[in-house]
């Protein structure tokens, strides 16, 4: 599965859902399969995606959806603890899964080498988990996670395509601007 | 008013309720009365980046929020405020705890407490050390006013002057 159309099928059931981007190809994938106002790019901060999303699912009602990377969480598992511990019934936590730091230069991360992030959720008092490896298993997991009260941590095992697409053309002053006016207008 | 009460009231006057923090005995007179009180959301974190990320996604759907650590923490939280907080401009105060102070008692304190607010400059991050009630209340609304204002984060340092320098 390829992170690109997993991104696509995201976008096609998430509603008005904020979206929050791990950072590179992830976030740059998210603008080319469907740039909104509810997207959150991130360029830099590595390991806060997911912690910026459970910030926003703590102080909003609508469904959050963090698509972080394994590299990335792997960096900030204690966030994991944190949403286990808040319980945000409207926080959806997908990892792209690709087994490496990508980005820079496709180095095999933890996962590759035996740690389950899944478990890890679990271990944390997530109950509402699952590992998928292909679109009709994400569509499923995914459907169900938008319409069922979380948190939810999904791990989607993603491969890389050949090339990555353009560095969006997107910055930060002016994604959270354009984010945040779609809650305080 | 004692100090601990006047940040609380002023997170208020500023509409300022989800606070992320990781403990530190000095400002846990603060974080106490946050605890209890139903106006805020306080959010336990594992790492002060992590509450870092935490209060700029309250921020972005439009919740104010603070975050509270000591200095030991501002060192974790660095990256976090350099590469999301300065780039996408989002007013977080930091109230910390002042570490490495007159009063200090641990050597491993030291170096990162002295080193905060030098850093600070270094990233240009508005930095305000409170070591009195006096004014206090006047000191903390301008420094609310100046954090919204210019959409940045700001420091509230605080020592053992202020909150009596039970240090651990
Ligand atoms: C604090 C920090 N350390 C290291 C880097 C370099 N870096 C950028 S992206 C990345 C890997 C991210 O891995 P993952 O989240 O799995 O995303 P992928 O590249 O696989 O899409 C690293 C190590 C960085 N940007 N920031
Ligand atoms: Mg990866």
């Amino acid at each position: 599965m390829l992170r690109f159309d997993a991104t696509q099928l995201v976008l096609r059931h998430a509603g008005d859902s904020p979206i929050v981007g791990n950072l590179g190809p992830t976030s740059d994938e998210l603008y080319h399969a469907g740039h909104r106002d509810r997207n959150f790019y991130t360029y830099g901060n590595m390991g806060l995606c997911s912690s910026i999303a459970l910030g926003m699912a703590l102080s909003t009602d609508d469904k959050v959806i963090s698509l972080d990377g394994d590299g990335s969480l792997l960096m900030n598992l204690g966030t994991i603890a944190t949403i286990g511990r808040e319980m945000p019934e409207n926080l959806v936590v997908l990892v792209w899964d690709n087994e490496m730091w990508g980005q820079t230069g496709g180095q095999s991360s933890h996962t590759a080498t035996g740690t389950n992030l899944e478990d890890v959720a679990k271990s944390c008092g997530i109950s509402k988990t699952t590992t998928v490896d292909d679109l009709e298993t994400l569509e499923e997991a995914f459907g169900r996670a938008m319409n069922e009260p979380g948190p939810w941590f999904i791990v989607a095992k993603i491969e890389e395509a050949a090339e990555y697409m353009p560095v969006a053309p997107v910055e930060p002053e002016f994604t959270l601007y354009r984010f945040r006016n779609t809650y305080i207008e | 008013m004692p100090w601990a009460e006047t940040i609380v009231d002023t997170l208020k006057k500023w509409d300022t309720s989800l606070i992320a923090y990781v403990p530190d005995i000095s400002i846990d007179r603060v974080t106490s009365i946050i605890d209890a009180d139903p106006f805020f959301h306080l959010v336990s974190c594992t790492r002060e980046e992590e509450a870092v990320g935490v209060a700029v996604g309250s921020y972005a759907v439009g919740r104010n929020a603070a975050v509270f650590m000591q200095s030991s923490g501002f060192g974790n939280s660095i990256n976090g405020i350099a590469s999301l907080c300065l780039p996408s401009r989002t007013p977080i105060p930091i109230f910390m705890n002042l570490r490495g102070q007159v009063g200090e008692f641990n050597i491993a304190q030291v170096a990162m407490g002295r080193n905060t607010k030098p850093i600070l400059d270094l990233f240009g991050i508005a930095h305000y050390t409170i070591e009195s009630e006096d004014r206090m209340d006047t000191l903390l609304d301008g420094v609310m006013k100046l954090c919204h204002a210019h959409r940045n984060p700001v420091a509230i340092c605080m020592t053992p002057m202020l909150h009596g320098g039970k240090i651990a």
